[in-house]
């Protein structure tokens, strides 16, 4: 054997192409050789390949900006120009004309000469926070609470007759004796939209943990003795992800509708916000030369629903792990 | 599959019964009862003792609280021959205060306070209010006995009065009325007597025809049950919800009517809705011509429909449009996905799932209107093109709906194992859609079919609202603005047991079209 491999050494071939011994490294083998895979980042780059999601992105800054900042730039009164009788209920080009040129006029006046676009902005917060926390209340309720209803089979039957008598409260009536019991202001609507709020979604995830709860990889899980809480936790949750994500993004522009409708029949807030400036307007519609009052705060309401629940379901749908392949 | 069905009715059943408790705790307990009051007029005239009573009446008519005045105490024991009629006036003659009170008095007001505190009532004694020694406006003195309705005695007496059945002795007995039977004619008296229409008369009855025929559907009527869901106090005085959402409104139709004293004229009465009015006939001359005893109390016929009437009819309508047009749409979306027609429906899907729905409501009647369609609803003109715009405000939210969910489960069915054999098999791709993949897809859809035929008849609160469509729809809220309590129970109760009904009848309706589908006890 030696004389061999002094032969071959004698050949002339360099080193490196021969064979050698290679030890055996415990730390090294548990390597995976793959590119890094990191869940949140890919989640972003698939939502950003899109095009229409970067635009819509940009839109919802833009509504967030007017909602949140551009109330705080202005002076708002809605009842300044209350006494001015020429300013009221004016088109945009008589308003512009008769204030100068401010983006505040550019939707006209409203019914006490108050300018439109800034009244519907300083609505639209309150409607866009309502909506914002009722739906992180009701989600986060709903998400831990689906979650112990789909595990444990006893409190399925429990919380399977709560979920009836609470679904056949008429939701209207709930809200309205609470708005009349308590007072209608910003916090009782949030407690009204979340107290029974949280059921429908808490059902909704019940049924997306029970599709998951008896699948292979889980039982196999369980054989190997992992505690029912990580199994929640590391099998379950990532799977959930995009599903509570794309029901965020239904529910949160829900609010805002419901706020609008609960406003239309007389059971709203009494701060300003978008239904109830709908609901205000209401008679304007019907008056030739006023619609504008109308059409602009329902315009806007339509936009920032639409545009939180194109987000939201674009996200929603980034976040399913199929897609980042 | 019937005891599994039974036994789910039966849950069902009781947690309409727990939902009817809450509505009960919300309105009568949480809410302040201050508020009946909110726009009575009456109530804020009235001042000091009095206007503590009137609130007492007006409670206990309402349904918060039953209470009991001395006087009628007083008058009780008088009918039941305890005390004559001289004791009575005495006794009943309480003083300004209590010390004031003479013997006979103050002996009678023990009895009374130990008999209503025994049963759990609190006995109140409002002293007479005065301004300079004189009685102030409505300062008279004032002893009653006061119970609130506990909820456990309100929840019972309200589910025992539900079903109500007519008998000879419905009419308190003392009133003298004749003999109390029920006769058997062969020829109704509302024809003249002469045409053969047999009906089932009483007297003694609540309802004056029992069982009769006539000309409207279903042809044969009978007011031997009745059922009770809540009579209205504000929304609609004096009547049951029931009929506040059944009977017709409108314009009178008048027709010949031959009353029963023989008297005839042209009137919008219908005389086989006559109930009994205790001494309507005396001072009364119309009522006095034209009836001969006590039955007058009759419900008038008019031309439109009733308030179910008209939200059924647009509801039903509604969901019809939904369907012929939803399936078809969400097949070829999923048929043809990524298509153009698939990319426009999403985008519409999107705008109905997303814009609030009273904006697009009110976009459907701009649109409507400017293409010259009635914009609001006018119970008395002929057109049907008034119907157009409702339905179709109704149609397309439900549309997008439909079009969502065939779509996701029809693309769901394409990937399934079935789908590739009948592809192997060689079956051309409109039988594998048809024939396979919409079956099954059709399963989820079929469940929702009973709820949506059910719940047309409730009605829907804004697009009736908005075009002024004198529907059902309205009822709810009105009654929560009125604080209507037994209006608001009623309507709840009634949409409970239709929620329940509208489940079960879904599984039985997907139970018969998929046989995998079985609720038997065996099976799983």
């Amino acid at each position: 054997m030696n004389q061999e491999m002094i032969n071959l050494k004698g050949l002339g071939v360099p080193e490196k192409e021969l064979f050698s011994f290679v030890t055996h490294n415990d730390v090294e083998s548990e390597k995976i050789t793959a590119p890094r895979y990191s869940y949140w980042q890919s989640v972003f780059r698939v939502f950003f390949k899109k095009k229409i999601n970067i635009i819509v992105l940009c839109l919802l800054g833009v509504i967030f900006l007017f909602a949140y900042v551009y109330p705080s730039l202005i002076e708002y009164d809605r009842y300044a120009n209350l006494t001015d009788a020429t300013a009221k209920h004016l088109m945009p080009v008589a308003a512009l004309e008769k204030f100068g040129f401010h983006l505040s006029w550019i939707l006209g006046s409203g019914a006490s000469g108050e300018p439109t676009f800034d009244t519907i902005w300083v609505g639209s917060r309150i409607s866009i926070s309502l909506a914002l926390i009722c739906a992180l209340i009701n989600m986060t309720i709903g998400v831990l609470l689906g979650a112990v209803w789909g595990f444990s089979k006893k409190f399925d039957f429990f919380m399977m007759a709560v979920y009836n008598i609470i679904a056949n409260v008429p939701y209207v009536l709930l809200i309205s004796v609470l708005v009349l019991v308590l007072t209608a202001s910003f916090w009782t609507m949030v407690f009204a939209l979340t107290v029974t709020g949280w059921v429908g979604i808490a059902y909704f995830i019940r049924t997306q943990v029970i599709i998951i709860r008896d699948r292979e990889y889980n039982l196999a899980s369980r054989c190997l003795g992992t505690s029912i809480f990580r199994i929640a936790l590391r099998n379950i949750l990532p799977f959930m992800t995009s599903v509570i994500v794309t029901q965020a993004a239904t529910e949160i522009p829900s609010y805002i509708s419901y706020e609008v409708f609960l406003s239309y029949i007389g059971i709203g807030l009494s701060e300003m916000s978008l239904g109830k400036l709908i609901y205000e307007a209401e008679s304007a519609m019907v008056t030739t030369g006023w619609q504008f009052e109308f059409w602009s705060p329902v315009a806007v309401a339509s936009i920032i629903t639409v545009v939180l629940y194109v987000v939201g379901q674009n996200l929603g749908d980034a976040s399913d792990p199929r897609t980042h392949m | 599959m019937a005891k599994y069905l039974l036994k789910r009715l039966l849950f069902g059943l009781v947690s309409v019964v727990i939902v009817v408790a809450i509505v009960m705790v919300l309105i009568y307990s949480l809410l302040s009862r201050q508020l009946v009051f909110q726009q009575d007029d009456t109530y804020h005239k009235l001042n000091n003792n009095q206007k503590t009573m009137y609130a007492m009446r007006k409670w206990q008519e309402y349904g918060y609280l039953d209470y009991v005045t001395f006087q009628d105490y007083m008058n009780d024991l008088n009918r039941k021959g305890e005390v004559d009629d001289a004791t009575r006036e005495e006794a009943v003659a309480i003083g300004r205060k209590a010390e004031d009170d003479s013997e006979l008095t103050a002996e009678y007001v023990k009895k009374f306070t130990e008999t209503y505190e025994s049963q759990g009532f609190e006995v109140v004694r409002l002293n007479a209010v005065t301004a300079r020694r004189k009685l102030a406006s409505g300062g008279q003195q004032q002893l009653f006995a006061t119970r609130d309705r506990p909820l456990a005695q309100r929840l019972w007496g309200y589910f025992t009065s539900i079903v109500t059945i007519d008998t000879i002795h419905a009419i308190d007995d003392e009133i003298d009325i004749g003999p109390r039977e029920l006769t058997f004619t062969t020829h109704d008296p509302v024809y003249g007597g002469e045409k053969f229409s047999p009906a089932i008369m009483g007297n003694g009855t609540k309802h004056k025809y029992l069982l009769y025929f006539d000309n409207q559907f279903p042809y044969i009527h009978q007011n031997l049950v009745t059922i009770t869901l809540g009579t209205s106090y504000s929304v609609n005085q004096g009547k049951d919800v029931l009929e506040t959402m059944t009977v017709s409104q409108g314009s009178y139709v008048t027709r010949p009517t031959l009353y029963p004293t023989g008297h005839s004229e042209e009137s919008a009465d219908d005389l086989h809705t006559a109930t009994f009015l205790q001494g309507s006939r005396e001072g009364n001359q119309v009522l006095a011509n034209r009836f001969d005893d006590d039955y007058t109390n009759v419900v008038t016929e008019k031309a439109g429909m009733s308030k179910m009437g008209y939200s059924f009819v647009i509801g039903i309508l509604a969901t019809a449009l939904a369907y012929l047009l939803g399936l078809p749409l969400g097949i070829f979306m999923a048929r043809h996905k990524d298509g153009l027609v698939d990319k426009l429906g999403t985008i519409y899907i999107v705008f109905i799932i997303a814009v609030p729905s009273l904006a697009y409501i009110f976009l459907f009647k701009a649109v409507g209107g400017s293409f010259g369609l009635p914009t609001t609803f006018d119970m008395n003109s002929t057109s049907k093109l008034m119907y157009v715009l409702p339905i179709v405000s109704l149609a397309l939210p439900t549309v997008a709906n439909m079009m969502k969910w065939l779509r996701r489960y029809m693309i769901d069915q394409m990937n399934s194992d079935y789908v590739k054999f009948a592809r192997s098999g060689g079956l051309n791709e409109n039988e594998i859609f048809f024939k396979h993949i919409f079956k099954n897809a059709a399963i989820p859809i079929v469940h929702g079919i009973p709820s949506s035929v059910l719940f047309a008849m409730t009605g829907a609160i804004i697009t009736e609202r908005v075009y002024v469509v004198p529907g059902a729809g309205n009822l709810l809220t009105q009654a929560i603005n009125f604080y209507d309590n037994s209006v608001i129970v009623g309507v709840t109760l009634f949409y409970a047991l239709l929620s329940v009904v509208s489940i079960i009848l879904g599984d039985i309706l997907m139970a018969t079209v998929d046989p995998r589908i079985s609720f038997s006890d065996k099976a799983r």
